[in-house]
């Protein structure tokens, strides 16, 4: 009896392990392999092992540290910005009373939206003649003047850490909220009752509780940041420079596709994947526990 | 739970005041780009451009929504990428949640020889992004033979670590006395899968289709790879064409926008529950 209910657990099991074999387990081996070969993309020749070949090559190519800056001035550039506006957005919102779903509603709805269609939005707002112009220049009392938000290699990566800022700071925002509803009603009634102001409830109180939750958060932003493609591929085929804005993920598409190197886009995307890996380990070690945060 | 009241110390006034405004000023700075999108999208490409900007379109200029679904050469190519999407986003989101729901109830009520293994094994495909695993995939692919079709669109995505896990802790809590009940009454294993279990997952199967509708209406990449053809091509894919075409009139391009956001946010109205409820946005894994 116990051995034949046993058989229905790996029934119930089987597809799910043949899918994650075939789609997961697979390409990553390959992958891993691909790496230390010539492969191309469309071609005859069998692919040979070239060892740590595609390695050294990647990693003194000047190319592939311009994609590194990229991504690293487009990641911690979102990241900060991200973080600490969530975090004040999720803290306002949960001392509001009223209003909470809406507020949240309103500042989570650009997350809904496909990356490319935001992109697409803020390229005509990025228009030389466009609302960010207007917006700037109407602040700032200087009519007329274009600050090249798509042409000028430091504004284009500007340009694409707000397009990401934007459309992001809510969905992490409900991330924190979510964090802090965990915090009990009687914790922050008893702070208010000794006195303690909103600034040190927040610090001495919100803070400390959510520590999971933010570590979890900041891991998430960055891993989540690292990945960014959609914006810049969109914003490059529009016109803008591609070098300030081409991060990892770009360089790894151009490189198998255009250039047809597998081999040595699967030594960048391992490469990655490591970078990847070390981040999440750090948050494992930061946190132990991380998963009963939210 | 106290009763919302204007608080009387001057701090707490303060806050009381300073969220609302703050709060308040940002939903609307983040509403702006979209209010902008649903204007221009009835303007016609000069008035876009126009300094000031005016939000108030001088009518509704429906040619702008014509022209973003026949695009500019009249081929009407992005109607039928729209129904690509839906065909794609749908079709993930379904088996996405059998299968998850399949393979989470096996980890959570069965006993088996190498059953904690597996989970972990499926669990670290959480950790694996999708830029590194996609030119082995497209290989695969490429293999079976699925590329310019749905098929290869949608393979890589049928089933996700993240909905194994869902459902698994779901069905966990999910009490083991109706299972065995089902079973004394002389229910088949298929059966009490198919009448019990199903139909008592409804939150996680809904918070897990809606991830997954979206992932893939949202995915780029993956339809980058694997599509050439112009009439397989999924929205994100059609828009950075239109986007990259110097002829593209900026009205059409901002109808293409509110079309293609139109069936996420009608979910995300009727369905905000799913999209805001905390863990359910802990997607790791594929984009």
């Amino acid at each position: 009896m116990e051995g034949k209910r046993a058989r229905w657990g790996w029934v119930f099991v089987a597809p799910g392990l043949l899918f994650f074999s075939l789609f997961s387990w697979y390409p990553i081996v390959n992958a891993f392999v691909t790496s230390f070969t010539n492969r191309k993309l469309i071609s005859l020749k069998a692919p040979k092992f070239v060892g740590l070949q595609n390695y050294v090559r990647v990693l003194s190519s000047e190319d592939f540290w311009n994609s590194a800056r990229a991504t690293a001035v487009f990641a911690v550039g979102a990241f900060v910005p991200l973080l600490l506006l969530s975090l004040l957005f999720a803290a306002l919102i949960v001392s509001l009373r009223g209003w909470k779903r809406p507020a949240q509603m309103a500042l989570y709805s650009p997350a809904v939206l496909s990356s490319v269609v935001a992109a697409l939005i803020w390229l005509v707002v990025f228009d030389p003649r466009g609302l960010a112009n207007q917006a700037l220049n109407g602040l700032f009392g200087t009519p007329g003047i274009d600050r090249r938000w798509l042409a000028d290699a430091t504004m284009a990566q500007i340009s694409t850490i707000v397009v990401y800022v934007w459309k992001y700071v809510g969905y992490f925002t409900i991330l924190f909220v979510t964090g802090m509803g965990k915090i009990p009603d009687a914790v922050n009634e008893a702070a208010l009752i000794d006195g303690a102001g909103p600034f040190r409830r927040f610090f001495s109180i919100t803070l400390p509780l959510i520590r999971p939750t933010t570590v979890l958060v900041s891991v998430m932003i960055l891993i989540q940041c690292m990945k960014t493609f959609s914006t810049q591929y969109l914003f490059v085929q529009a016109g803008a420079p591609t070098g300030p804005i081409e991060v990892m993920t770009l360089a790894i598409y151009n490189t198998a596709m255009r250039d047809l190197a597998i081999g040595r886009a699967s030594a960048m995307s391992m490469l990655l994947f490591a970078v990847m890996l070390l981040l999440s380990w750090l948050q494992l070690r930061a946190s132990r526990g991380g998963e009963d945060a939210l | 739970m106290r009763k919302p009241s204007i608080p009387k110390r001057p701090s707490e006034l303060a806050l009381f005041v300073l969220a609302r405004l703050v709060v308040a000023g940002a939903a609307a700075l983040i509403l702006v780009p979209l209010a902008f999108m649903l204007s221009a999208s009835f303007m016609p490409a000069s008035d876009i451009v126009s300094i000031p900007y005016r939000w108030i379109p001088d009518g509704l200029r429906w040619k702008n929504y014509l022209q973003a679904l026949a695009g500019n050469d009249g081929s009407w190519l992005y109607a039928r990428n729209v129904l690509n999407s839906l065909v794609v986003a749908g079709a993930v989101a379904a088996t996405t949640v059998a299968i998850s729901a399949s393979v989470g109830y096996g980890f959570a009520k069965f006993r088996f020889r190498g059953r904690n293994l597996a989970f972990m094994a499926v669990m670290a495909t959480m950790m694996i992004p999708f830029e590194t695993v996609m030119v082995p995939l497209y290989l695969v692919v490429v293999r079976l033979g699925f590329q310019d079709s749905y098929l290869g669109l949608i393979l890589p995505f049928m089933a996700s670590a993240f909905g194994v896990f869902l459902m698994r802790q779901y069905l966990l809590g999910f009490p083991d006395d109706i299972v065995d009940a089902a079973r004394i009454d002389g229910c088949s294993e298929w059966r009490i899968f198919r009448s019990v279990v199903l139909p008592s997952i409804g939150p996680a199967s809904a918070t897990l289709a809606v991830l997954a509708f979206r992932q893939q209406w949202d995915n780029l990449l993956w339809p980058l790879l694997v599509v050439q053809r112009e009439e397989m091509k999924t929205i994100p894919a059609y828009i950075v064409k239109f986007a990259a075409e110097k002829s593209a009139d900026e009205g059409a391009m901002m109808a293409v926008a509110v079309i293609a956001s139109l069936p996420v946010f009608i979910l995300f109205l009727t369905l905000s529950k799913y999209f805001l409820g905390g863990s359910a946005v802990f997607a790791a894994g594929k984009e």
